[in-house]
Protein backbone atom coordinates (compact mmCIF):
# COMPACT_ATOMS: atom_id res chain seq x y z
CA UNK A 1 0.00 0.00 0.00
CA UNK A 2 2.64 2.19 1.02
CA UNK A 3 4.94 1.20 -1.91
CA UNK A 4 1.80 2.47 -4.60
CA UNK A 5 1.55 5.44 -2.34
CA UNK A 6 5.25 6.36 -3.43
CA UNK A 7 5.04 5.33 -6.43
CA UNK A 8 1.75 7.78 -7.59
CA UNK A 9 3.89 10.66 -5.67
CA UNK A 10 7.44 9.72 -7.57
CA UNK A 11 5.28 9.69 -11.00
CA UNK A 12 3.56 12.69 -10.45
CA UNK A 13 6.86 14.51 -9.36
CA UNK A 14 8.65 13.33 -12.89
CA UNK A 15 5.69 14.20 -15.12
CA UNK A 16 5.78 18.01 -13.50
CA UNK A 17 7.73 19.91 -15.67
CA UNK A 18 10.04 22.26 -14.33
CA UNK A 19 9.43 26.49 -13.29
CA UNK A 20 11.13 29.11 -12.30
CA UNK A 21 9.51 31.41 -9.51
CA UNK A 22 10.25 35.16 -8.83
CA UNK A 23 8.13 36.94 -6.40
CA UNK A 24 8.62 40.62 -5.18
CA UNK A 25 6.62 42.67 -2.59
CA UNK A 26 5.91 46.63 -1.73
CA UNK A 27 3.96 47.68 1.83
CA UNK A 28 3.10 51.28 2.06
CA UNK A 29 1.03 50.66 4.80
CA UNK A 30 0.37 47.77 6.91
CA UNK A 31 -2.46 46.54 8.28
CA UNK A 32 -2.94 47.65 11.98
CA UNK A 33 -5.36 45.43 12.98
CA UNK A 34 -6.89 41.61 12.39
CA UNK A 35 -9.14 41.71 9.81
CA UNK A 36 -12.44 40.74 11.65
CA UNK A 37 -15.49 40.20 10.20
CA UNK A 38 -14.61 42.89 7.46
CA UNK A 39 -14.06 41.15 3.90
CA UNK A 40 -11.82 40.84 1.20
CA UNK A 41 -12.53 40.85 -2.58
CA UNK A 42 -10.32 39.63 -5.09
CA UNK A 43 -10.91 40.60 -8.57
CA UNK A 44 -9.12 40.68 -12.23
CA UNK A 45 -7.73 43.40 -14.44
CA UNK A 46 -10.03 43.38 -17.91
CA UNK A 47 -9.84 46.50 -19.34
CA UNK A 48 -6.50 46.14 -21.45
CA UNK A 49 -7.35 44.95 -25.33
CA UNK A 50 -4.56 42.31 -25.42
CA UNK A 51 -5.79 40.12 -22.48
CA UNK A 52 -7.59 39.69 -19.29
CA UNK A 53 -6.86 38.33 -16.39
CA UNK A 54 -8.28 34.93 -15.90
CA UNK A 55 -11.59 34.48 -13.50
CA UNK A 56 -9.97 31.14 -13.08
CA UNK A 57 -6.83 32.37 -11.43
CA UNK A 58 -8.86 34.86 -9.43
CA UNK A 59 -11.06 31.69 -8.11
CA UNK A 60 -7.95 29.88 -7.62
CA UNK A 61 -5.95 32.64 -5.17
CA UNK A 62 -9.12 33.86 -3.46
CA UNK A 63 -9.29 29.29 -2.28
CA UNK A 64 -5.69 29.17 -1.81
CA UNK A 65 -6.06 32.16 0.94
CA UNK A 66 -9.06 31.14 2.63
CA UNK A 67 -8.17 27.71 2.56
CA UNK A 68 -5.39 28.58 4.66
CA UNK A 69 -6.60 30.61 7.08
CA UNK A 70 -10.37 30.33 7.14
CA UNK A 71 -10.92 33.51 9.31
CA UNK A 72 -10.35 35.47 6.02
CA UNK A 73 -13.73 35.50 4.49
CA UNK A 74 -12.87 36.32 0.54
CA UNK A 75 -15.97 37.32 -1.52
CA UNK A 76 -15.92 35.51 -4.69
CA UNK A 77 -15.46 37.78 -7.48
CA UNK A 78 -18.77 37.07 -10.10
CA UNK A 79 -21.10 37.28 -6.05
CA UNK A 80 -19.16 40.53 -5.79
CA UNK A 81 -19.48 41.81 -9.50
CA UNK A 82 -23.41 40.87 -9.41
CA UNK A 83 -24.38 42.15 -6.35
CA UNK A 84 -22.76 45.59 -7.76
CA UNK A 85 -23.64 45.55 -11.01
CA UNK A 86 -22.67 48.12 -13.00
CA UNK A 87 -20.20 49.30 -11.47
CA UNK A 88 -17.24 46.15 -11.37
CA UNK A 89 -17.52 45.67 -14.86
CA UNK A 90 -14.52 45.88 -17.13
CA UNK A 91 -15.23 48.73 -18.82
CA UNK A 92 -16.32 50.92 -15.22
CA UNK A 93 -14.25 49.23 -12.52
CA UNK A 94 -12.94 51.81 -10.85
CA UNK A 95 -8.92 52.29 -12.23
CA UNK A 96 -7.73 54.43 -8.87
CA UNK A 97 -8.13 54.35 -4.87
CA UNK A 98 -9.39 57.77 -5.38
CA UNK A 99 -12.62 56.44 -7.74
CA UNK A 100 -14.33 55.04 -4.33
CA UNK A 101 -14.98 58.45 -3.51
CA UNK A 102 -17.10 58.50 -6.65
CA UNK A 103 -18.89 55.08 -6.18
CA UNK A 104 -19.50 55.95 -2.36
CA UNK A 105 -21.81 58.90 -3.49
CA UNK A 106 -24.14 56.73 -4.96
CA UNK A 107 -26.35 55.73 -2.13
CA UNK A 108 -27.16 52.15 -2.84
CA UNK A 109 -23.78 51.40 -4.06
CA UNK A 110 -22.94 52.65 -0.55
CA UNK A 111 -24.99 50.64 1.51
CA UNK A 112 -24.07 47.40 -0.39
CA UNK A 113 -20.50 47.80 0.17
CA UNK A 114 -21.09 48.37 4.08
CA UNK A 115 -23.37 45.21 4.13
CA UNK A 116 -20.18 43.33 2.88
CA UNK A 117 -18.16 44.84 5.19
CA UNK A 118 -15.85 44.93 2.22
CA UNK A 119 -12.38 46.29 3.63
CA UNK A 120 -9.64 45.49 1.48
CA UNK A 121 -10.00 45.34 -2.37
CA UNK A 122 -7.09 43.16 -4.15
CA UNK A 123 -7.10 43.89 -7.69
CA UNK A 124 -4.74 41.24 -9.54
CA UNK A 125 -3.12 42.05 -13.36
CA UNK A 126 -1.93 39.41 -15.61
CA UNK A 127 -2.41 36.66 -17.11
CA UNK A 128 -0.27 33.35 -18.38
CA UNK A 129 1.12 32.94 -22.15
CA UNK A 130 2.32 30.46 -24.01
CA UNK A 131 5.48 30.78 -25.47
CA UNK A 132 8.10 29.46 -27.57
CA UNK A 133 6.82 25.36 -29.11
CA UNK A 134 9.41 23.16 -30.98
CA UNK A 135 9.30 19.54 -31.69
CA UNK A 136 6.88 17.48 -33.81
CA UNK A 137 4.50 14.56 -33.09
CA UNK A 138 2.59 12.00 -35.19
CA UNK A 139 -0.45 10.09 -34.75
CA UNK A 140 -1.65 7.16 -36.87
CA UNK A 141 -4.43 4.47 -36.58
CA UNK A 142 -4.82 1.36 -38.73
CA UNK A 143 -5.81 -2.26 -38.17
CA UNK A 144 -3.37 -2.89 -35.56
CA UNK A 145 -4.12 -0.24 -33.59
CA UNK A 146 -3.08 3.12 -32.88
CA UNK A 147 0.07 5.35 -31.61
CA UNK A 148 1.75 8.28 -31.63
CA UNK A 149 5.45 9.14 -32.39
CA UNK A 150 7.69 12.51 -31.66
CA UNK A 151 8.91 15.27 -29.11
CA UNK A 152 7.05 18.11 -28.56
CA UNK A 153 7.94 21.33 -25.94
CA UNK A 154 6.54 24.39 -25.53
CA UNK A 155 7.07 27.01 -22.88
CA UNK A 156 4.35 28.88 -20.52
CA UNK A 157 5.37 32.63 -18.94
CA UNK A 158 2.65 34.08 -16.06
CA UNK A 159 2.93 37.49 -15.01
CA UNK A 160 0.73 38.69 -12.51
CA UNK A 161 0.81 41.92 -9.72
CA UNK A 162 -1.90 42.10 -7.09
CA UNK A 163 -2.33 46.00 -5.72
CA UNK A 164 -4.33 46.51 -2.62
CA UNK A 165 -6.51 49.10 -1.88
CA UNK A 166 -7.66 49.73 1.30
CA UNK A 167 -11.69 50.44 1.25
CA UNK A 168 -11.82 52.80 4.64
CA UNK A 169 -9.12 54.58 4.09
CA UNK A 170 -9.35 55.00 -0.22
CA UNK A 171 -5.89 54.01 -0.71
CA UNK A 172 -3.19 51.42 -2.41
CA UNK A 173 -1.51 49.63 0.55
CA UNK A 174 0.44 47.20 -0.69
CA UNK A 175 1.67 45.96 -4.19
CA UNK A 176 2.98 42.13 -4.59
CA UNK A 177 4.12 40.71 -7.87
CA UNK A 178 4.70 37.12 -9.35
CA UNK A 179 6.40 35.64 -12.44
CA UNK A 180 7.16 32.65 -13.19
CA UNK A 181 8.38 30.37 -15.89
CA UNK A 182 8.25 27.11 -16.90
CA UNK A 183 8.93 24.62 -19.78
CA UNK A 184 6.10 21.28 -20.32
CA UNK A 185 7.39 18.55 -22.50
CA UNK A 186 5.50 15.50 -24.37
CA UNK A 187 7.30 13.00 -25.48
CA UNK A 188 5.51 10.32 -27.43
CA UNK A 189 6.89 6.83 -27.59
CA UNK A 190 3.42 5.25 -28.70
CA UNK A 191 1.46 7.12 -26.08
CA UNK A 192 2.15 10.50 -25.68
CA UNK A 193 2.90 11.39 -21.74
CA UNK A 194 2.26 15.00 -21.00
CA UNK A 195 4.65 16.66 -18.77
CA UNK A 196 3.32 19.79 -17.50
CA UNK A 197 4.89 22.66 -15.83
CA UNK A 198 2.43 24.14 -13.13
CA UNK A 199 2.95 27.58 -14.52
CA UNK A 200 -0.17 29.07 -13.51
CA UNK A 201 -0.39 26.97 -10.49
CA UNK A 202 2.66 28.02 -8.76
CA UNK A 203 2.18 31.95 -9.55
CA UNK A 204 -1.05 31.29 -7.59
CA UNK A 205 0.05 29.56 -4.91
CA UNK A 206 2.98 32.79 -4.79
CA UNK A 207 0.68 35.25 -4.65
CA UNK A 208 -1.66 33.77 -2.36
CA UNK A 209 1.22 33.20 -0.29
CA UNK A 210 2.48 36.99 -0.40
CA UNK A 211 -1.45 37.87 0.02
CA UNK A 212 -2.09 35.97 3.33
CA UNK A 213 1.40 37.08 4.81
CA UNK A 214 -0.50 40.73 4.89
CA UNK A 215 -3.87 40.04 5.93
CA UNK A 216 -3.67 37.07 8.36
CA UNK A 217 -2.26 37.13 11.49
CA UNK A 218 -1.11 33.23 11.79
CA UNK A 219 1.72 33.86 8.59
CA UNK B 1 -43.70 -9.94 -43.04
CA UNK B 2 -40.26 -12.61 -42.77
CA UNK B 3 -38.60 -9.76 -44.16
CA UNK B 4 -39.00 -6.82 -41.84
CA UNK B 5 -38.77 -9.54 -39.19
CA UNK B 6 -35.40 -10.20 -40.20
CA UNK B 7 -34.74 -6.40 -40.45
CA UNK B 8 -35.97 -5.85 -37.06
CA UNK B 9 -34.04 -8.48 -35.07
CA UNK B 10 -30.87 -7.39 -37.69
CA UNK B 11 -30.81 -4.46 -35.56
CA UNK B 12 -30.51 -5.96 -32.51
CA UNK B 13 -27.45 -7.18 -32.95
CA UNK B 14 -24.57 -4.73 -31.09
CA UNK B 15 -22.80 -4.05 -33.67
CA UNK B 16 -25.69 -3.23 -35.90
CA UNK B 17 -26.07 -0.66 -33.05
CA UNK B 18 -22.90 0.87 -32.86
CA UNK B 19 -22.39 1.32 -37.12
CA UNK B 20 -26.16 3.43 -36.64
CA UNK B 21 -24.61 5.18 -33.50
CA UNK B 22 -21.60 6.45 -35.31
CA UNK B 23 -23.58 6.94 -38.27
CA UNK B 24 -26.34 9.51 -36.17
CA UNK B 25 -23.12 11.13 -34.69
CA UNK B 26 -21.37 12.22 -38.33
CA UNK B 27 -24.53 12.92 -39.30
CA UNK B 28 -25.39 15.36 -36.69
CA UNK B 29 -21.82 17.05 -36.90
CA UNK B 30 -23.50 18.32 -40.54
CA UNK B 31 -26.22 20.05 -38.50
CA UNK B 32 -25.50 23.47 -37.82
CA UNK B 33 -24.62 24.65 -33.99
CA UNK B 34 -27.72 26.48 -32.50
CA UNK B 35 -27.08 28.17 -29.70
CA UNK B 36 -30.12 29.68 -27.28
CA UNK B 37 -28.25 32.30 -25.58
CA UNK B 38 -29.25 31.90 -21.45
CA UNK B 39 -27.44 33.88 -18.86
CA UNK B 40 -27.78 35.83 -15.13
CA UNK B 41 -28.71 39.33 -15.95
CA UNK B 42 -27.59 41.28 -12.39
CA UNK B 43 -30.21 44.19 -10.97
CA UNK B 44 -28.63 47.10 -11.35
CA UNK B 45 -27.67 48.96 -8.14
CA UNK B 46 -28.19 52.66 -9.29
CA UNK B 47 -30.04 56.03 -7.83
CA UNK B 48 -33.31 55.27 -9.94
CA UNK B 49 -34.38 58.26 -12.13
CA UNK B 50 -37.21 59.84 -11.74
CA UNK B 51 -38.97 59.00 -15.14
CA UNK B 52 -41.49 57.04 -16.60
CA UNK B 53 -40.05 55.00 -19.46
CA UNK B 54 -41.69 53.12 -22.15
CA UNK B 55 -40.17 50.56 -23.60
CA UNK B 56 -40.46 49.37 -27.27
CA UNK B 57 -38.66 46.64 -28.24
CA UNK B 58 -39.30 45.71 -32.20
CA UNK B 59 -40.03 41.98 -33.38
CA UNK B 60 -36.79 41.99 -34.44
CA UNK B 61 -34.79 42.94 -31.40
CA UNK B 62 -36.85 40.50 -29.49
CA UNK B 63 -36.08 37.81 -32.13
CA UNK B 64 -32.53 38.50 -32.51
CA UNK B 65 -30.16 36.11 -33.97
CA UNK B 66 -27.12 36.08 -35.85
CA UNK B 67 -25.93 32.74 -38.38
CA UNK B 68 -22.45 32.07 -39.52
CA UNK B 69 -22.71 29.90 -42.58
CA UNK B 70 -19.47 27.27 -42.71
CA UNK B 71 -17.35 28.10 -45.49
CA UNK B 72 -16.47 24.85 -46.15
CA UNK B 73 -17.39 21.10 -46.01
CA UNK B 74 -16.00 20.16 -42.72
CA UNK B 75 -17.24 23.09 -40.56
CA UNK B 76 -20.72 23.47 -39.55
CA UNK B 77 -23.42 26.43 -39.95
CA UNK B 78 -23.71 28.21 -36.57
CA UNK B 79 -27.13 30.01 -35.19
CA UNK B 80 -26.70 32.30 -32.35
CA UNK B 81 -30.25 33.47 -30.76
CA UNK B 82 -29.64 36.30 -28.92
CA UNK B 83 -33.08 37.66 -28.76
CA UNK B 84 -34.51 36.40 -25.46
CA UNK B 85 -31.65 37.02 -23.61
CA UNK B 86 -31.37 40.82 -24.58
CA UNK B 87 -34.42 41.49 -23.79
CA UNK B 88 -34.72 39.62 -20.52
CA UNK B 89 -31.31 42.00 -19.83
CA UNK B 90 -32.89 45.18 -20.76
CA UNK B 91 -35.98 44.07 -18.77
CA UNK B 92 -34.02 43.55 -15.59
CA UNK B 93 -31.87 46.70 -16.62
CA UNK B 94 -33.89 49.91 -17.24
CA UNK B 95 -36.54 48.27 -14.43
CA UNK B 96 -33.73 48.79 -12.26
CA UNK B 97 -33.01 52.10 -13.35
CA UNK B 98 -35.87 53.80 -13.84
CA UNK B 99 -38.40 55.11 -11.55
CA UNK B 100 -41.30 52.96 -13.27
CA UNK B 101 -41.06 51.21 -16.65
CA UNK B 102 -44.23 50.48 -19.37
CA UNK B 103 -43.96 47.94 -21.85
CA UNK B 104 -45.39 48.88 -25.38
CA UNK B 105 -46.88 47.43 -27.98
CA UNK B 106 -46.24 49.76 -30.68
CA UNK B 107 -43.97 52.62 -31.95
CA UNK B 108 -45.19 55.97 -30.84
CA UNK B 109 -46.58 57.82 -33.88
CA UNK B 110 -48.20 61.20 -33.66
CA UNK B 111 -51.74 59.18 -34.52
CA UNK B 112 -51.45 56.88 -32.09
CA UNK B 113 -50.32 59.66 -28.86
CA UNK B 114 -53.49 59.22 -26.78
CA UNK B 115 -52.62 55.53 -26.42
CA UNK B 116 -48.90 56.07 -25.44
CA UNK B 117 -50.01 59.22 -23.32
CA UNK B 118 -52.51 56.78 -21.80
CA UNK B 119 -50.11 54.55 -20.88
CA UNK B 120 -48.39 57.42 -19.01
CA UNK B 121 -44.79 56.96 -20.32
CA UNK B 122 -42.31 60.33 -20.07
CA UNK B 123 -40.16 59.42 -22.93
CA UNK B 124 -40.24 55.95 -25.01
CA UNK B 125 -36.82 54.72 -25.48
CA UNK B 126 -36.64 52.02 -28.50
CA UNK B 127 -32.94 49.38 -28.55
CA UNK B 128 -32.28 48.29 -32.06
CA UNK B 129 -28.87 45.87 -32.64
CA UNK B 130 -27.26 48.15 -34.83
CA UNK B 131 -24.63 45.68 -35.83
CA UNK B 132 -22.97 42.55 -34.94
CA UNK B 133 -19.67 41.48 -34.95
CA UNK B 134 -17.59 38.33 -33.95
CA UNK B 135 -15.10 35.25 -34.29
CA UNK B 136 -15.97 32.16 -33.62
CA UNK B 137 -13.52 29.17 -32.72
CA UNK B 138 -12.58 28.40 -36.20
CA UNK B 139 -10.75 31.11 -36.52
CA UNK B 140 -9.55 31.38 -33.25
CA UNK B 141 -8.40 27.80 -32.91
CA UNK B 142 -9.42 27.48 -29.37
CA UNK B 143 -13.34 27.46 -27.43
CA UNK B 144 -12.60 30.97 -27.46
CA UNK B 145 -15.59 33.58 -28.85
CA UNK B 146 -15.46 37.56 -29.24
CA UNK B 147 -18.59 39.24 -29.96
CA UNK B 148 -18.92 42.54 -30.25
CA UNK B 149 -22.40 44.28 -30.51
CA UNK B 150 -23.64 48.23 -31.63
CA UNK B 151 -26.81 49.10 -30.32
CA UNK B 152 -28.98 51.95 -31.95
CA UNK B 153 -30.80 53.71 -29.20
CA UNK B 154 -33.72 55.93 -29.97
CA UNK B 155 -35.55 58.29 -27.19
CA UNK B 156 -39.32 59.60 -28.18
CA UNK B 157 -41.33 61.86 -26.96
CA UNK B 158 -45.14 60.50 -26.31
CA UNK B 159 -46.19 62.38 -29.01
CA UNK B 160 -43.67 60.32 -31.28
CA UNK B 161 -41.15 63.23 -31.76
CA UNK B 162 -37.62 61.89 -32.04
CA UNK B 163 -35.96 63.12 -29.09
CA UNK B 164 -32.37 61.52 -29.59
CA UNK B 165 -30.67 59.05 -31.58
CA UNK B 166 -26.91 57.35 -30.76
CA UNK B 167 -25.20 54.38 -30.91
CA UNK B 168 -23.28 52.37 -27.81
CA UNK B 169 -20.98 49.47 -28.08
CA UNK B 170 -20.33 46.04 -25.81
CA UNK B 171 -18.12 43.81 -26.01
CA UNK B 172 -17.83 40.23 -25.00
CA UNK B 173 -15.24 37.10 -24.67
CA UNK B 174 -15.53 33.83 -23.77
CA UNK B 175 -13.92 34.50 -19.83
CA UNK B 176 -12.33 30.75 -19.61
CA UNK B 177 -12.10 28.21 -22.63
CA UNK B 178 -11.42 25.25 -19.70
CA UNK B 179 -13.67 22.42 -20.06
CA UNK B 180 -16.26 24.73 -22.19
CA UNK B 181 -17.93 23.10 -25.52
CA UNK B 182 -18.03 25.61 -28.55
CA UNK B 183 -22.16 26.10 -27.91
CA UNK B 184 -21.01 26.92 -24.18
CA UNK B 185 -17.97 29.01 -25.06
CA UNK B 186 -20.34 31.22 -27.19
CA UNK B 187 -22.73 32.02 -24.47
CA UNK B 188 -20.54 33.23 -22.48
CA UNK B 189 -19.31 35.12 -24.61
CA UNK B 190 -23.24 36.59 -25.99
CA UNK B 191 -23.81 37.07 -22.07
CA UNK B 192 -20.52 38.82 -21.01
CA UNK B 193 -21.47 41.30 -24.48
CA UNK B 194 -24.64 41.51 -23.25
CA UNK B 195 -23.55 42.47 -19.68
CA UNK B 196 -21.35 45.14 -21.35
CA UNK B 197 -23.77 46.69 -23.35
CA UNK B 198 -26.36 47.12 -19.36
CA UNK B 199 -23.45 48.50 -18.07
CA UNK B 200 -22.55 51.17 -20.63
CA UNK B 201 -25.80 52.03 -20.92
CA UNK B 202 -26.64 52.66 -17.19
CA UNK B 203 -23.80 54.29 -16.55
CA UNK B 204 -23.90 56.88 -19.69
CA UNK B 205 -27.31 57.37 -20.85
CA UNK B 206 -27.24 60.41 -18.90
CA UNK B 207 -24.45 61.74 -20.54
CA UNK B 208 -26.22 61.53 -23.86
CA UNK B 209 -26.11 65.49 -24.95
CA UNK B 210 -29.78 65.08 -25.84
CA UNK B 211 -30.91 63.21 -23.18
CA UNK B 212 -29.18 65.55 -21.22
CA UNK B 213 -31.12 68.66 -22.73
CA UNK B 214 -34.57 67.07 -22.39
CA UNK B 215 -33.59 66.15 -18.89
CA UNK B 216 -32.23 69.73 -17.86
CA UNK B 217 -35.56 70.86 -19.67
CA UNK B 218 -37.55 68.77 -17.74
CA UNK B 219 -36.52 69.46 -14.27
CA UNK B 220 -37.88 72.83 -14.13
CA UNK B 221 -41.41 71.74 -14.70
CA UNK B 222 -41.20 68.71 -12.48
CA UNK B 223 -40.37 72.11 -9.98
CA UNK B 224 -43.32 73.53 -10.65
CA UNK B 225 -45.22 70.71 -10.43
CA UNK B 226 -47.48 69.98 -6.68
Amino acid sequence: MNMSKYLVVGSLLVLAGCVTSTVDEMVFEEPTEALGDATVVILGRRHASDYETEPDFIACVAKHIHARDDTITVIPELDFMNNLYPWFEPRTAPLRPIDIERLMQVEPVRDKLIDMKTEYMVWIDGSTIRTEGAGSMTCGIGPGGAGCFGFGTWGNDANYEAIIWDFTDRQEVARMSTTVTGQSYMPAVVIPIPIIAPVQGTACDGLGDQLLKYFSIKY
Amino acid sequence: MSVSMTFARGWRHPLHLCVLTLGCALLAGCGANEVVVKGYFPQPVLDKLPITLGVYYDPEFRNHEFFDQASNRGESDWIVRTGAAQTQMYDILLGGMFEKVIMLNELPREDRVAAVGEAGADVILVPHVDELQYSIPRHTKINVFEIWIRYRYQLYAPDGELLADWTMTSYGKTPTAFMQTAEGAVNLAAVVALRDAGANFALNFTSVPEVKQWMEAREPRLEDEP
